[in-house]
């Protein structure tokens, strides 16, 4: 025997190598008691069947993670009759309370790493998911975004240089308001930048008349106060024609009288010739006085109306009815 | 010795090496081969092999679990990746450098001093003597040992394992209780049923070949004492390349 003989054999040797094989053996055994265990061999599960168009880096293993905590293994990934992936995940029973039948089921993928299978229950008192439930599940792919950002981004920084560049609209905008401002800053000023430099000249020209014109009619108005002044005198002042026409009422008035006066006597004196008939050539003489004095008054009286006529312009109506 | 000739020497000696395996786990499957003698055999194999170093080697593993851990979790934290360290640790560590490593060390520990022993005893002619005898030394000697070695690593890979994932817990989370949910749930994730199968094939093979081919190259030696030495080195080197073998058909069957 070429074992090393220099090496002692210790007593226990039996012991010692049966208490190594043994703890090698229970870590072993218990190990796989524990795997099996935590991968749920020994839990009830339910199924859920997730349908998704795409189960691109979905993997037999993978967790349905609902807050961050896994709560079912994905078990089988199948392709259904018309082109969408099928899903299968085990939940065990005591998971599944977070299940509800509106949750809402995510797979997202990022830019590094597996994708995710998440589950998101707005509401837990919704009635609890049924066993083999089918849902279908959400894609988030930041990858796939990825390709379309760039597409957007891309016309977005072409419309943007075809703005911005030369002959662009921007460009020819801020030609325009830089000529804009170097006229304003000009002699003519803002003016010219408006109305152009020969409508500019022709607005001072008008302005000039402008000022020239309210002078002038400063001048008039102050003549036409004068003037409202003076016939306010004359009209309604100290012998005006308002004092006038009131002193030709008066004399009309006295003139009416009169008239009245002679024309009693005329009824008398017509009764006097009345009763006198038969002695005509007597009254002839008295008649002939009568009528001069009936002539006097006539004359009176329209001259008097002439004079109302002349100092009462307002009067239309010049005629006189005699009785 | 032209190249052909050291082509067809390689070959031989790898189809020997495949025979001797052949044999010494038909063998080992018999019952016959369960004798007080060959029990005795055995447990000095695996006292020698696994527990004389246990101490030693389950410190190594914790040293090198800790630094691997650090660097793990630097790396993926600053590449952002920091939720998926454990995994990557228990992956690394567990899954494929430690077994890797354990088969290495029993291989120079315990698989040279087999093939120099094989050797030795084959210079003496004390194997034929033993073929002489109705016990033949295939059974009286070599699956003994066979079997030793695979208990011893397979113990030293567990024991080691086991180290592994209790100090990258303490690595990761401190002495704190409240990451065990979690960390449980990570192993129970990376260690699935096919990867449990993987490691389990992976380290019997380990532990089958790093008996078998040592054994293997000691019986190529003659009765010239000076073929020793070409012999166990030629054995170790096949051993090398043999794990090698092992490790990456693993690698590429659970990743490929």
């Amino acid at each position: 025997m070429a074992e090393p003989q220099f090496t002692p054999i210790p007593r226990n040797l039996q012991f010692r190598v049966g208490l190594l094989i043994g703890l090698t053996v229970m870590i072993a055994i218990g190990f796989v008691l524990f795997v099996l265990y935590a991968r749920g061999a020994f839990d009830q599960t339910q199924r859920l069947v997730l349908i998704a168009d795409n189960a691109e880096g979905v993997a037999i293993g993978m967790d349905l993670t609902f807050s961050g905590f896994p709560i079912g293994q994905v078990r089988r990934i199948t392709l259904r009759d018309d082109g969408k992936a099928r899903i299968v995940i085990r939940v065990p029973v005591e998971d599944a309370r977070w299940l509800r039948t509106t949750t809402v089921f995510t797979l997202e993928r990022g830019i590094v790493g597996a994708p995710k299978i998440r589950a998101f229950s707005a509401n837990l008192k919704d009635p609890p998911l049924p066993n083999g439930a089918e849902r279908i599940v959400l894609r988030g792919d930041a990858t796939e975004e990825i390709p379309r950002m760039v597409a957007s981004l891309r016309a977005l920084l072409d419309n943007l240089q075809s703005i911005t560049g030369p002959g662009g609209s921007v460009q020819a905008s801020l030609d325009n308001i830089r000529g804009v401002t170097e006229r304003m800053a000009g002699k003519q000023g803002a003016l010219d930048a408006l109305l152009g430099e020969d409508e500019a000249k022709k607005a001072g020209a008008a302005l000039d008349r402008a000022n020239a014109l309210l002078t002038s009619l400063g001048g008039v108005s102050q003549r036409l106060d004068a003037m409202i002044a003076k016939a306010d005198a004359r009209v309604l002042g100290q012998g005006g024609l308002v004092d006038g026409a009131q002193q030709a009422v008066g004399q009309m008035n006295a003139a009416l009288g009169e008239v009245r006066d002679n024309l009693k006597r005329v009824e008398r004196i017509l009764a006097d010739a009345e009763a006198v008939s038969g002695n005509a050539k007597a009254a002839t003489a008295d008649l002939a006085a009568l009528r001069a004095e009936v002539d006097a008054s006539l004359r009176k009286v329209s001259s008097l109306i002439e004079e109302i006529n002349r100092k009462w312009p307002f009067q239309r109506d010049a005629e006189i009815r005699l009785p | 010795m032209s190249t052909p000739a050291a082509a067809v020497g390689w070959f031989r000696a790898w189809l020997h090496a495949a025979l001797f395996g052949f044999a010494c786990a038909a063998a080992a499957l018999s019952p016959s081969s369960y004798t007080p003698q060959t029990r005795a055999i055995a447990l000095r194999q695996i006292y020698f092999t696994a527990w004389q170093v246990l101490a030693g080697y389950l410190l190594f593993a914790a040293v090198l679990s800790v630094i691997v851990v650090h660097i793990t979790v630097a790396t993926t934290f600053e590449f952002g990746l920091s939720g998926y360290a454990v995994e990557l640790v228990l992956r690394a560590m567990v899954l494929e450098l430690l077994p890797l490593l354990t088969a290495f060390f029993v291989a120079l520990r315990s698989g040279s001093a087999i093939g120099t022993e094989i050797a030795l005893m084959r210079v003496a002619g004390e194997l034929d003597l033993a073929h002489a005898a109705d016990a033949g030394p295939m059974q009286r000697e070599f699956v003994p040992r066979v079997i030793a070695s695979g208990i011893a690593v397979a113990s030293l890979t567990v024991l080691g394992c086991t180290t592994t994932v209790a100090v990258a817990y303490a690595a990761i989370y401190g002495l704190s209780p409240w990451g065990l949910e979690e960390y449980l749930q990570v192993v129970a994730h990376v260690f699935s049923l096919p990867a449990l199968a993987g490691f389990l094939l992976k380290c019997t093979l380990f532990g089958f070949v790093v008996a078998v081919i040592p054994i293997a190259a000691g019986m190529s030696a003659t009765r010239d004492a000076k073929s020793a030495p070409l012999a166990v080195m030629g054995g170790m080197v096949r051993l090398f390349f043999a794990l090698g073998i092992i490790e990456i058909a693993a690698l590429a069957a659970a990743y490929a």
